[in-house]
């Protein structure tokens, strides 16, 4: 019931920015407009209704890549058109080949097209600084950077490339908006000894794995349990909100933007 | 020999009303017996003995993808298949091909809507049954899977394509076709089973001035979908045959369809002599969550209300659980079984009585079920024994999208999308009381399964999970007796016969198909 509650306050806010979002999008629409491209009108509310979830309004980013300047897997509008039709192997992005006609997905890929020709609006914050903050406050104790640090929370090597600014913000206030597949919060109670809280490496039908905040794996018999509750919105992290000031947060969320892979 | 057994194991389920699977130890059917109980009438494998279960074979067909496939068991050999399209022909007790047959699939050949899977086959006097990914129906000689004939049922350029089992009935062979996210018109076929020869087909869009046409605007009805992509039952008895249909297209925009768009998410009673149909039930009027109506119905004699009934129940994909009664088609009872959002309940002639604003919108619209429904093609079972319906169970909500759409040929038409609630999500074999539709007991699953179910005389319900789980139930209480790991996710129907005098249980996990029994 929580989670209704999350998607449809995620509705009604997604709803809301896209009105305030409208304004800086309109000389890059007129100029999509002009160009042999007019598609990229009409391509910005299909964008709203099927991309905006993932890749924000106006293609600002979320959970999703934000899509101004150089995109990581096309350069050309066939490529787009290609991604939008049978998704990237490998990431978050599905195909829209059902929910969408062909016109629609040319169309889409015209206005992610037009973002793309616009430069990446550079983070705000100090990046260089935020590295430091990011050692400063201990993050690799849980997080791997090019191959170093903890296990315990998703690795961050190409962070940037994968997520929007907005999205990495929340994820260090309210890590526990949203979390990765592979991160559900479990708490069980053994028939004897302390409760186990953690992440659930692993489940089926009759065992579960969990690895604690210590890091330490346990394997359980889910017969043998007294309890088991999922946490779907909850996190082992902890929130930055009153530990980082907000200056801060701009330099971490710069740092992290940069992070685009090795490979 | 071969013709002897098989008219022996045809004699039974003729003469059978209520439990219609052959007493001999064979599976003869994709669903088990005309009746789709999916109830094995052994019982060497019991609550007491099932902790002694092992793996005695494995199979692992040619190519690649999940088996979604019920093997059948006749005349000593299994016969299973895989995607896109192939059956093997297996020993029952050494487990080895003797032969195996592969369509040949081209990259090109479309599945819109579906995975390239392939759900079984039918058997009758030495000749298989197959539908083709690429919209044939095959005959092959049981003997060493040589192809005596085959007859085009549909385009699939256009989307066509056959995953489900045919029906055998008398001289005839049942085919059903998918295609219901591509716009194509649906319909049921009826082919001879000797030669082919095309005997019948009911179209389950009416075109203009047939009954029912009323019910689509315009030219809707051209590309109104209705794919009949399970396999249905049967009753000897009153030679009916009961179908469940898909959703109308396109699934989620209903804009140019308005109306109840017959007979699409509805289950059709068919006269198998003529096709025609005798009585429609529409569990879903204008549907536009994609909630089809194919579900196997299970055809049931039991006491409603102190009245003895000769039911067809079915656990709709909408949310809601359906008794009619099989000569007509009257509506019984109907009761929500999972969790649903979009209707207040049902009317006195089961018509949903629905909540305004749960269609699909351009910004998103919050229902449950999701659009794979409360259930979907995993079979659910009946034992006579308990007297309970046994169904795989999804709870998962969906924010369903709308998008303008227009059909072009072999393209997706559907209108729309769907964000599933994945991390709230949750599974479970869930037994409900034929008599009064109300919840027995559930055994939880961490995941929505697309496992099917069996149910058996030994007093055990057995089924699967996506992690992998191949599992057995006390069939009275849901308590979990004995569970086995496949190492991948099981989307396919358990089914027992027996090899040497003992009982065998089979299931497939992943690409590889295993088979059970006590030790010796």
């Amino acid at each position: 019931m929580r989670r209704t509650i999350v998607v449809l306050t995620l509705l009604t806010t997604a709803a809301g920015a896209r009105n305030t979002a409208a304004q800086p999008g309109a000389p890059q629409a007129r100029r999509a407009a002009a160009s042999p491209s007019s598609d990229a009108a009409a391509g910005r509310q299909i964008f709203d209704a099927q991309c905006a979830w993932c890749h924000g309004n106006g293609g600002d980013g979320g959970t999703g890549p934000d899509l101004h300047g150089r995109l990581r897997h096309a350069t050309t509008l066939a490529s787009i058109v290609d991604i939008i039709t049978s998704g990237i192997p490998g990431t978050d992005m599905p195909s829209f080949r059902s929910p969408l006609t062909e016109r629609s997905i040319r169309q889409t890929a015209a206005y992610v097209q037009s973002l793309s020709r616009t430069s990446a609006r550079p983070a705000r914050g100090n990046a260089e600084h935020g590295m430091a903050l990011y050692e400063q406050h201990g993050c690799a104790s849980c997080h791997v950077i090019d191959g170093r640090g903890g296990i315990l929370g998703p690795e961050l090597t190409s962070i940037g490339s994968r997520r929007g600014a907005a999205h990495l913000r929340e994820a260090i206030v309210k890590p526990a908006a949203s979390h990765p597949p592979g991160y559900l919060v479990v708490r069980a109670a053994p028939a004897s000894g302390p409760e186990i809280r953690g992440i659930r490496v692993a489940e089926d039908v009759f065992w579960i794995h969990i690895r604690d905040a210590s890091g330490a794996l346990h394997t359980l018999q889910k017969s043998e349990l007294k309890s088991l509750d999922r946490e779907i919105d909850a996190s082992l992290m902890p929130s930055y909100a009153s530990r980082v000031n907000d200056p801060d947060l701009d330099d971490l969320v710069a740092y992290l933007s940069t992070l685009r892979g090795t490979r | 020999m071969i013709e002897h057994r098989n008219a022996a194991a045809f004699a039974f389920v003729v003469l059978g009303a209520a439990s219609l699977l052959a007493q001999d130890g064979q599976w003869p059917m994709y669903s088990g017996s005309y009746s789709s109980h999916r109830f094995s009438p052994l019982a060497q494998i019991t609550a007491a003995n099932v902790a002694e279960l092992r793996p005695v074979w494995a199979y692992q067909p040619p190519g690649t993808g999940s088996i979604e496939s019920t093997p059948i068991v006749a005349d000593g050999v299994m016969y299973v298949t895989s995607g896109p399209t192939m059956v093997a022909a297996l020993d029952l007790r050494s487990g080895k091909p003797l032969w195996e047959w592969t369509r040949p699939i081209a990259a090109s050949v479309l599945n819109l809507g579906f995975p390239r899977v392939n759900r079984g086959v039918a058997i009758r006097d030495g000749t298989i049954y197959v539908g083709t990914l690429d919209g044939y129906l095959v005959a092959l000689d049981a003997r060493a899977g040589i192809e005596r004939w085959a007859v085009h049922v549909g385009e699939n350029p256009t989307g066509h394509a056959i995953t489900a089992a045919p029906l055998v009935v008398d001289d005839k062979v049942i085919v059903g076709i998918s295609g219901g996210e591509a716009g194509i018109r649906g319909f049921l076929d009826a082919y001879d089973a000797k030669s082919g020869k095309p005997l019948w087909r009911f179209w389950t869009v009416p075109s203009p001035g047939e009954p029912g046409s009323e019910s689509w605007p315009g030219d809707s009805w051209v590309h109104g979908g209705g794919a009949t992509w399970l396999t249905g039952s049967y009753d000897p008895a009153l030679k009916l045959l009961y179908w469940g249909t898909g959703n109308p297209g396109p699934d989620w925009n209903g804009d140019a369809r308005k109306g109840d768009n017959l007979y699409t998410s509805s289950l059709v009673a068919i006269d198998v002599g003529t096709g025609k149909p005798r009585w429609h039930f529409q569990f879903t009027p204008h549907d536009v969550h994609d909630w089809d109506a194919n579900q196997i119905p299970l055809l049931v004699d039991a006491e409603v209300g102190g009245r003895p009934r000769a039911l067809v129940v079915t656990a709709n994909r909408n949310g809601f659980f359906y008794a009619l009664d099989r000569r007509t088609g009257a509506f019984v009872y109907g009761t929500p079984y999972a969790k649903q959002t979009w209707a207040k309940g049902l009317d006195d002639t089961g018509r949903p009585i629905e909540i305004a604003g749960m269609e699909p919108s351009e910004k998103g619209t919050l229902v449950y079920p999701s659009l794979q429904g409360s259930t979907n093609w995993a079979s659910p079972s009946y034992s006579p024994a308990t007297g309970m319906v046994y169904v795989p169970v999804r709870e998962m909500g969906s924010v369903y999208f709308k998008t303008p759409t227009e059909y072009r040929p072999g393209t997706y038409f559907t209108g729309g999308s769907e964000k599933r609630l994945d991390d709230e999500s949750w599974g479970a074999v869930r037994a409900i009381d034929v008599k009064t539709g109300k919840k027995m007991w559930d055994f939880a699953l961490p995941s929505p399964p697309w496992a099917g179910v069996m149910a058996t005389a030994g007093g055990l319900v057995f089924s699967g999970s996506n992690e992998g789980n191949f599992y057995a139930l006390d069939a009275a209480s849901g308590k979990p007796l004995w569970q086995f790991q496949t190492g991948g996710a099981i989307r396919s129907g358990p089914m027992s016969f027996l090899a040497g005098g003992r009982q065998h249980v089979a299931i497939a996990g992943g690409h590889a198909l295993f088979v059970f029994a006590l030790g010796e």
